[in-house]
């Protein structure tokens, strides 16, 4: 009985897996959805499989895809580890013969399918949320994009702001954690880039007591300023009381991880005159969010606390855009598609303008989508510059009084 | 079948391999000598680890890159983990089953938080990215497919040698002391040193598994080491294909391997409105089939055949 029992359990297993492939419709138009369903960021994911399908359902309302095909979605689920996320982005890039990936969320289910499966391959690839540095340098050959921008941003973008308020010579330190080490190598390039000379430059263990003596060396030369990247709540704090107890320094410039209400409540506002900071904002009420914000909290209640729904509804709004352009499921002519849809420079599309977009297509006209989650325009690396706002103190909190942009 | 399909059918047999390969591992330490060994997790990521760092070129926000040659970083691994098994097993060899058990999960445990943590050397939550793969140059599907005939010659080989040690006086007093460890002992058989042994070579065998996983991934973070995916699966593929048999380690490994990523293939072909719900939906299929296996041959899939002694040994 055994033996006739696991003899059906292969031939079902087999006929499972090699006739199901057969099944495909030609009137559909699938973009695989390589995501985390399940493993460690779970919770988070329903919402954003429902900010995908609320494309696909404005994408079949408004015409469809190709000339009035159906647009779907296929799920492959990484499981959030590399092992089953090189498996599933192989099902999906290989079984299922997606022309266009959307996902994975995780930095490390991002590098481990796309240059495992997806750049060999060649499929573009455009993950929501991986925000690590190493997709940057990745040698992708412009196969992968993503929508979010990466944690290294935020350096170049303090480089500018230091040099547009004139300080041109500043001490620069930054805790020994992957956030600092990050930010302050490409804050280094980008300030020296731009002219700017650092008169000092030291990585501190952040988790000492007291920090005298990198101040001491870090004070020398009378520089301009001091930049800080590091936790307020580490050793953020610390060192700017030292540093104004010491008569070190009195001018400080921070990222998003110094600006916590504890530094005000420790140091008190009027010791930190001059302070300013970077740190990842949103875009103040753009058309764009708007216009995603109506359509989604019709289709499913409401965005609030819900994470990354905005870049997965801009990837996937991407992706038919791409295809769209591209006339066609060819990969590279999807690949070449993308930068021609995305901008910058061309008729502004926005969330759910899909005929509008596929007329402008039709006409030979080339068009920028602006996302919900910002510009979506792609730089030479495949990332997006994000949205960096320019802090100060003012009246005990933290007030926002521009964007800067590198 | 077009080249997309062959690519698919190549991957589905390479992780077959490397579990494979694990699963082998396995077998020597429970299947042979009857150690639980529950901490597979921890000697998987030394072995991935070292390789990632000896293979990789050089990065500044890390330990190393030496950009060595790929067999010189798996040799590493290898040997670190047989290493790092021999230091564990003279430590807690003494301990009967399940305490072995609980101090072989509270090591893993403290190597693979070691890993995740030491930023400076593993690159910690980020870890390690462009690791090169053997025959990546090729065309595909031929890089895929010497890729994968690397890993099927390294599994035969493995086979073969794990089956003559099998057969040999060393794989009877393995068996000996896993029936009757006193009676062993007082046939003169030093206990501890034997287990020791192959303790090691489990361990050595697991770190060549991580680290032919790392290349072949070309990634490696701490993710990939967690417990569900190497320890908790190498067990199920050794149980579901038949403990103490090295040709059942091998076709668990390939059974469950197959379900793990094949179910996903049929809950893709839920209807649209199924779509979001799909991958749970194949999770649970994943715990139905497994339990089937396991009702259906509880003594796997081929069970253990101690062979029989050759007639000059019998008198």
């Amino acid at each position: 009985m055994f033996r006739s029992f696991g003899k059906l359990f292969f031939i079902l297993a087999a006929a499972a897996v090699f006739a199901m492939p057969a099944a495909r419709a030609d009137d559909q138009v699938k973009i695989g959805l390589l995501f985390d369903v399940t493993g460690p960021v779970a919770n988070f994911v329903p919402p954003m499989l429902d900010a995908a399908k609320l494309v696909v359902d404005q994408v079949n309302a408004q015409g469809g895809i190709l000339g009035g095909k159906q647009l779907a979605t296929v799920v492959a689920d990484t499981q959030g580890a590399p092992q089953t996320a090189v498996d599933a982005a192989n099902k999906l890039v290989n079984a299922e013969h997606v022309p266009i990936v959307v996902g994975p969320l995780l930095s490390g289910t991002v590098l481990a399918s796309a240059q495992s499966v997806i750049i060999p391959a060649g499929v573009v690839q455009i993950s929501p949320s991986a925000t690590t540095p190493a997709l940057t340098t990745l040698k992708d050959h412009d196969w992968v994009f993503r929508v979010v921008p990466s944690d290294a941003y935020q350096g170049p973008v303090l480089a500018k702001l230091l040099i547009d308020k004139g300080l041109k010579r500043v001490a620069l330190t930054y805790a020994n954690n992957d956030y600092a080490v990050g930010i302050a190598g490409t804050f280094r390039a980008a300030y020296k880039k731009l002219g700017g000379v650092l008169s000092a430059d030291l990585q501190h263990d952040e988790k000492k007591t007291t920090f005298r003596t990198e101040l001491a060396t870090l004070a020398k030369n009378k520089p301009e300023a001091l930049v800080l990247i590091a936790f307020a709540g580490a050793s953020g704090v610390t060192i700017v009381k030292e540093a104004l107890e010491g008569g070190f320094f009195t001018q400080f410039v921070g990222t998003d991880s110094l600006r916590d209400k504890v530094l005000i409540e420790q140091v008190g506002e009027q010791n930190l005159k001059g302070i300013f900071f970077t740190s990842p904002s949103s875009p103040p009420g753009t058309p764009s969010m708007d216009a995603f914000e109506k359509a989604y909290s019709a289709a499913f209640q409401t965005t609030k606390d819900k994470l990354f729904i905005q870049q997965v509804y801009d990837a996937t709004f991407l992706a038919a855009l791409a295809i769209q352009k591209a006339g066609s499921l060819d990969r590279k002519k999807i690949r070449a598609a993308l930068r021609q849809i995305s901008g910058p420079g061309g008729e502004i599309v926005g969330p759910g303008d899909w005929k509008k977009a596929v007329d402008l297509i039709a006409a030979g006209r080339k068009i920028d989508y602006q996302g919900a989650s910002g510009d979506c325009n792609f730089d030479k690396s495949g990332d997006v510059a994000g949205v960096i706002g320019h802090f100060v103190i003012e009246n005990g909190s933290f007030k926002q009084v521009g964007i800067v942009t590198p | 079948m077009d080249t997309g399909t062959i690519l698919y059918l190549l991957s589905l047999a390479t992780m077959t391999g490397l579990y494979a390969i694990l699963t082998l591992g396995l077998n020597l330490q429970w299947g042979f000598a009857g150690m639980f060994n529950a901490g597979i997790a921890g000697f998987f990521a030394i072995g991935a680890y070292a390789t990632s760092i000896l293979t990789t070129p050089p990065a500044e926000d890390r330990f190393g890159g030496f950009d060595l040659p790929i067999p010189l970083g798996l040799a590493a691994g290898v040997l670190l983990s047989a290493v790092l098994g021999y230091a564990i097993a003279r430590i807690c060899l003494r301990l009967k089953s399940d305490y072995l058990a609980i101090a072989t999960i509270g090591i893993a445990e403290i190597l693979r938080l070691t890993l995740r943590n030491e930023a400076w050397m593993t690159g910690g939550n980020r870890g390690i990215a462009g690791i090169p793969r053997p025959f990546e140059d090729m065309e595909q599907p031929w890089g895929e497919l010497c890729f994968l005939l690397l890993v099927a010659g390294i599994v035969v080989v493995l086979y073969v040698a794990i089956e003559r040690a099998w057969h040999s006086p060393w794989g009877r007093v393995m068996r000996a002391i896993r029936e009757n460890e006193e009676a062993a002992e007082a046939a003169g058989k030093d206990v501890v040193a034997f287990r020791a042994h192959v303790f090691s070579l489990g361990a050595a065998v697991m770190g060549l598994a991580g680290g032919l996983m790392a290349h072949y991934l070309k990634f490696i973070g701490p993710d990939a080491t967690e417990p569900i995916l190497t320890t908790f699966l190498a067990w199920v593929m050794l149980i579901a294909g038949g403990s103490g048999n090295n040709r059942g380690a091998v076709l668990g490994a390939g059974v469950i391997w197959v379900i793990w990523s094949g179910t996903e293939l049929l809950t893709q072909r839920l209807p649209p409105d199924w779509q979001t719900r799909s991958s749970y939906i194949r999770v649970f299929l994943i715990g139905l089939l497994l339990q089937i296996v396991l009702q259906r041959f509880s003594h796997g899939l081929l069970p253990e055949k101690p062979p029989r002694p050759p007639e000059s040994d019998s008198g």
